[in-house]
């Protein structure tokens, strides 16, 4: 059986967890063109090596953060995003309408 | 056929036509309807060594956010300390602390909670969401002491007494099911509550019927959880 730590609720069996993606620092949304959005959202670095991967344990509908070796699948440690996310970010509509440049 | 029917009132368990079937006498409190007993003189007996109880429709309540924490300290809670444990309230309520940032708030065994009553009656902060569970969730609580056994057959999680103390809670995989398991002890018989998506309902007790009937499990009234006390 694969088991991964979740930082809330401990070991537990894989199938407990939802895979959400590699985790990429959020560029500065105020000064982010679109084509910068585009890539943050949608595209992946896809590296051999270890990355920092977004996890969610589905029992608990708990997010967090694990470090994975995607050569040797070696899960390195999980963690909370509060590691990360510990501050407020608000979100300021650009002056300038997209588009009408 | 019970006196009073599911139909009769406005809130009914899914699993309403389960009880039905199994010849359940129903006791209605208000607008809150369980199943009493299921006929049998011995489901008292049978609650200390095996037995399945619908709670879905009493009340319960959640709360959630960056700010639920600070808040939750100023509303005369007695809180649990670390995630994933609980307390039970003075006045017989028990609130599972689910993480840093979320509370679950169950009613007592007759359906009165004035901690819940006042909490949703009360303005939250702006960081704090009212997370309501009495209609996302069933209610469901096992109980006596083949219970952990049990469990071992459909859950990952070791939930013998000597790994799963009194007051803990495991947030994890019941039948396939995502599920919160709260080990709340009545008197000193086992009791372990679940609570799974509602649409789940019939499914998770069917299968925990299936799961119990090598240890003689059986379904039993309120009743008998009552009178475990």
């Amino acid at each position: 059986m694969k088991l991964l730590t979740c930082p809330l609720n401990g070991p537990r069996n894989i199938s407990e967890f939802t895979y959400g993606g590699e985790y990429h620092p959020m560029p500065d949304p105020v000064h982010t063109d679109s084509r910068q959005w585009a890539e943050h959202v949608f595209f992946h670095d896809n590296a051999a090596g270890v990355v920092t991967e977004w996890w969610c344990h589905n029992a608990s509908s708990f997010w967090f953060l694990a470090e994975r070796n995607t050569i040797s699948d070696e899960v390195i440690r999980t963690f909370e995003a509060s590691e990360i996310f510990n501050q407020r970010i608000d979100f300021i509509a650009a002056s300038t309408p997209e588009g009408s440049s | 056929m019970s006196s009073i029917m599911p139909t009769e009132v406005p809130r009914r368990s899914q699993l309403s036509r389960r009880h039905i079937e199994l010849g359940a006498e129903f006791e209605r409190s208000g607008y809150l309807l369980l199943v009493k007993d299921y006929g049998s003189q011995t489901e008292a007996t049978q609650a200390q060594i095996l037995g399945l109880v619908d709670l879905s429709t009493l009340p319960r309540t959640g709360f959630k956010g960056a700010g639920a924490p600070d808040w939750a300290a100023t509303q005369a809670l007695n809180l649990p300390q670390q995630p994933n444990t609980c307390t039970v309230q003075t006045d017989g309520s028990l609130v599972a602390k689910l993480s840093h940032q979320e509370l679950l708030i169950l009613s007592d065994l007759n359906g009165k909670s004035a901690s819940i009553e006042r909490l949703n009656n009360t303005p939250v902060d702006p960081q704090t969401y009212s997370l309501p569970r009495a209609d996302s969730h069933c209610w469901l609580a096992i109980t006596g002491s083949q219970a952990a056994e049990m469990f071992s057959k459909i859950c990952a999680v070791d939930l013998r007494s000597h790994k799963f103390a009194n007051g803990e809670i495991a947030q994890t995989s019941v039948a396939k099911a995502n599920s919160i398991v709260i080990r709340n002890d009545q008197g000193s018989t086992h009791c372990f509550y679940i609570l799974t998506d509602v649409s789940s309902a019939e499914f998770l007790w069917d299968c925990l019927l299936d799961a119990m009937v090598e240890y003689d499990g059986r379904p039993v009234g309120v009743a008998a959880l009552r009178a475990l006390v």
